[in-house]
């Protein structure tokens, strides 16, 4: 007997390779998005700071926005975006 | 002395010569001038009043004595129609002969009693004719018999035939050798006889005043019969014509004009001033209409339920209970019996939820237009829906049949009509012209606009209570199905959704319309993976897709664990690594028991080409590497319970590919005697492999549950450590107290109970004496 595949259609669930599952702003689960958001992934990204914290963009752009210091709100550091 | 007795002699054989009834006959000779010169006797000796109160005496004495005896002696007890027919004429004929002979004397009476000056009335009545008719209506019906109306039946019963068959059944007439009028044969039909006789006879009871007196009754019960028996020749069985009209007309012509010549003495039209006989004949036909309509509902209410069941062909039948329920009063028997037909045929075990559900709908159809306001519809369906509420898979069957398309799916063509209403419904509403007032068995604490607002799908939305548990159906529903196919009908499903999304709302469907976009987005990561160079190489041998997933929107998966052939697990770590690189900082987990597989199977010259679970593809080709294989050797590679594969192999079994050499060891079929079995359990095959297919792989709402009702282990490990043991309802109520706070995690106390015996199973906790306490470690 000789088995041939042919194709294979596998499932796989996709995850942010990130230190924490939920953004520290919104409190949702990284995988899902932002309050503001509808669909997860591409349309609601993550962005990492030079501290090494990550948020929803979303979330850490609005915060920024209603803060008088470009700080990081989980360890007060200066908030600077890290393009790695 | 003697000569005056002598006179008087002569002058009383002279007025007995006039009045025979004084000597209890009725023949005399005596002339309108003889009688002349009698009455001039009489008024000279003054004796006028006395004679009359005489002859009065006399004739109720000649009537009692014989006119009526005579006459009901003819009312015989006998089965035969036709003898009962003849009987009854020939009573009336005597009945009105013997009045007859009566009329020399009435006439003479008149003359007497003229020349009486006490203006005393005669039997109530003015003039001598009608207070004579009534004394002979008095004599007759104090003498009636016990059943003196079983000829009368069979006279009418005659006759009606005769017309009946006259207006109705000139059809059938050239087939038959019967007359169905008289029931003769044709050559000598009595059908002309019996319409002479039965006019004649009619005529002289009118003539004797006597027709409503002595038929009335008869009359009516033999019509309501005739009635009763015509609605169910006609109306069992054909739901699909409106019979209301036809019956009012039958009732119009046949039965109407037969009851006017009955009281016009054989003319089909009352004479204009006969105002009597137009009174009575127009009351009559009020009283039989009436009847009409409430033995036809009768009857269309007991056959209700299969009314229901063929709606909306039966609607013409629905329009005519429409009608009618307005003319009679049976809604309160309607409902009742409805009910009940529901309950005894629909509501128990033996019948499958979809088809409860299918009569659900249709009786929401057939009611809803019976009756627009919605109240009988509410009455009648409140233990169906109680019933639906009871069985598990209402909501399955509800959410499944509103996505089927094609036969049955009665509930998705519905959905994509709200989508084309929901725009007319605002005119309406400003309809004020047209209100009408609830029925007086409304439930007043109820909004009569609700109950008209409620379409088909949220009254079946509305048994379950709430729109989220439908919504979850669907979703899961819609995860089996995204996941079972190969070919994804994205278009297909996104029209469904938007039309769910009119009615449920935004909000409730965005977790599926993120599982469609996965779906749409996994197509295009696909396409763009395929082309990564590094994945090429691999892709030469065969094409690998995925399915790539937002976890956090799909429902959460049944898990099982699954270990893939080396060279599969190749191309998923390929994979991996080409979305790594397409998209940054993210990555993928594979559910390796998930997806589908399309191999191709050489088995000596015969190659068989097969769809087949994850699952299944790696097991055979373990086989393809070895030949025999132990239950155990399989765990040990795959790492699936031994249970499971024990289940799950008898796939491949089925097809006649491996088979059990003894137990828990199974090997390869090889050769042509394994081909022949594939031939002939090809349809087994076929069932099992669907059986299979049709598994969810999402997990059940129970296995959910539980993993909600986890919340509060932790607060029941915390109370059972302090407080050593406790009864049920002491842990139900703390929880109440402690932990229920966020919406959606209360809990039963049969659901507690449920999760804590889980809980005593894997030895997590002890129950004793109905107390559960913590095990001792």
């Amino acid at each position: 007997m000789k088995v041939t595949v042919k194709s294979w259609t596998g499932v796989a669930t996709w995850r942010w390779i990130a230190n924490d599952d939920n953004c520290g702003i919104c409190r949702m689960p990284f995988d899902s998005c932002c309050p503001d958001c509808k669909l997860p992934g591409d349309d609601c990204p993550l962005v990492w700071g030079a501290c090494s914290h990550c948020f929803h963009i979303h979330c850490i752009v609005k915060w920024l926005h209603s803060q008088p210091q470009q700080q990081c709100p989980m360890c007060r550091q200066d908030w600077k975006f890290n393009n790695k | 002395m003697a000569n005056k007795s002598d006179e008087l002699k002569m002058y009383w054989n002279k007025i007995n010569y006039a009045y025979p009834i004084l000597n209890d006959t009725l023949f005399t000779d005596c002339s309108d001038a003889e009688y002349e010169e009698i009455q001039q006797i009489i008024v000279g000796l003054g004796v006028q009043i006395k004679i009359r109160d005489l002859i009065l005496i006399h004739t109720e004495k000649y009537l009692r004595q014989h006119v009526a005896p005579s006459f009901w002696s003819k009312f015989l007890k006998t089965d035969e129609e036709v003898k009962g027919f003849q009987l009854f004429k020939s009573a009336v004929n005597d009945l009105y002969e013997a009045m007859s002979s009566f009329s020399p004397m009435i006439t003479r009476l008149g003359i007497l009693n003229n020349s009486c000056c006490d203006n005393k009335p005669i039997y109530g009545e003015r003039d001598v004719m009608s207070g004579f008719k009534q004394l002979l209506r008095a004599t007759l019906l104090s003498q009636l018999p016990l059943d003196f109306q079983v000829i009368i039946n069979h006279f009418y019963k005659v006759s009606f035939n005769v017309f009946d068959n006259a207006e109705y059944d000139n059809s059938d007439m050239g087939e038959d050798v019967m007359c169905s009028g008289c029931w003769n044969e044709y050559s000598d039909c009595n059908c002309a006889y019996i319409v002479k006789v039965f006019h004649d006879t009619n005529r002289k009871l009118v003539e004797l005043t006597l027709l409503e007196r002595l038929t009335g009754q008869v009359l009516t019960n033999f019509i309501q019969q005739r009635i009763e028996l015509h609605i169910q020749k006609l109306c069992t069985g054909t739901f699909d014509v409106s019979h209301i009209g036809f019956l009012e007309n039958w009732l119009d012509t046949t039965v109407m004009s037969w009851l006017t010549r009955i009281y016009c003495a054989g003319a089909s039209k009352p004479h204009k001033v006969d105002k009597d006989i137009q009174n009575a004949v127009s009351k009559f036909k009020q009283k039989l209409s009436y009847y009409l309509y409430h033995i036809y509902t009768k009857l269309r209410i007991d056959q209700l339920f299969n009314i229901i069941i063929v709606y909306p062909d039966s609607q013409p039948a629905v329009d005519d209970i429409k009608l009618c329920l307005d003319k009679t009063d049976l809604r309160a028997t309607l409902c009742k019996k409805l009910q009940n037909a529901l309950e005894t045929r629909l509501l128990h075990p033996g019948v499958n939820t979809p088809d409860i559900l299918t009569a659900y709908i249709s009786a929401i159809r057939a009611l809803r237009h019976l009756d627009p306001s919605g109240v009988i519809l509410e009455t009648v369906t409140k233990p169906v829906r109680n019933y639906l509420r009871n069985r598990e898979d209402t909501v399955r069957s509800v959410v499944s049949s509103l996505t089927e398309e094609g036969a049955g799916s009665e509930l998705a063509e519905e959905l994509a009509k709200f989508a084309a209403e929901t725009d007319e419904d605002l005119e309406k509403e400003e309809d004020w012209d047209n209100w009408v007032p609830d029925p007086k068995d409304a439930d007043p604490k109820v909004n009569g606009n609700d109950r008209k607002a409620n379409d088909i799908i949220s009254m079946l939305v509305n048994v379950y209570g709430s729109k989220e548990l439908f919504v979850n159906e669907y979703r899961t529903l819609l995860a089996d199905r995204l996941l079972a196919q190969s070919v994804i009908n994205t278009e297909k499903e996104i029209r469904y959704l938007e039309l769910l999304k009119l009615r449920f709302g935004e909000s409730q469907l965005h977790f599926c319309e993120v599982m469609l976009k996965d779906v749409s987005d996994s197509k295009r990561i696909n396409s763009l993976i395929q082309q990564d160079k590094n994945f090429e190489s691999l892709n030469n041998k065969f094409a690998s897709n995925a399915m790539i997933l937002s976890a956090q929107f799909w429902p959460p998966f049944k898990d099982e664990s699954l270990e893939l052939p080396e060279e599969i697990k190749q191309h998923f770590e390929a994979y991996t690594k080409s979305y790594e690189a397409l998209k940054g900082n993210r990555t993928l987990s594979w559910k390796p028991h998930l997806g589908n597989v399309n191999i191709e199977i050489e088995i000596g010259d015969k190659k068989l080409d097969l769809t087949v679970s994850p699952f299944n593809a790696t097991l055979i080709m373990h086989f393809q590497t070895k030949p025999e294989w132990t239950l155990e050797e399989l765990h040990q590679i795959m790492k699936v319970p031994i249970t499971i594969l024990r289940r799950k192999i008898t796939y491949w079994q089925s097809l006649g590919i491996i088979s059990e050499r003894s137990t828990d060891n199974f090997a390869l079929v090889e050769g042509s005697d394994g081909n022949k079995s594939s031939c002939s359990t090809n349809q087994v095959q076929e069932m099992i492999c669907e059986d299979e297919e049709s598994e969810s792989v999402m997990a059940s709402a129970h296995d959910q549950r539980e993993g909600e009702l986890q919340v509060f282990w932790s607060y029941i490990v915390g109370m059972l450590t302090n407080l050593d043991s406790l009864p049920l309802e002491r842990i139900h109520q703390m929880l109440k107290m402690f932990a229920s706070q966020a919406p959606g995690t209360e809990c039963s106390l049969q659901e507690l109970r449920q999760f804590l015996d889980t809980k005593v199973r894997t030895h997590q906790l002890v129950l004793q004496a109905g107390m559960y306490k913590l095990p001792k470690t």
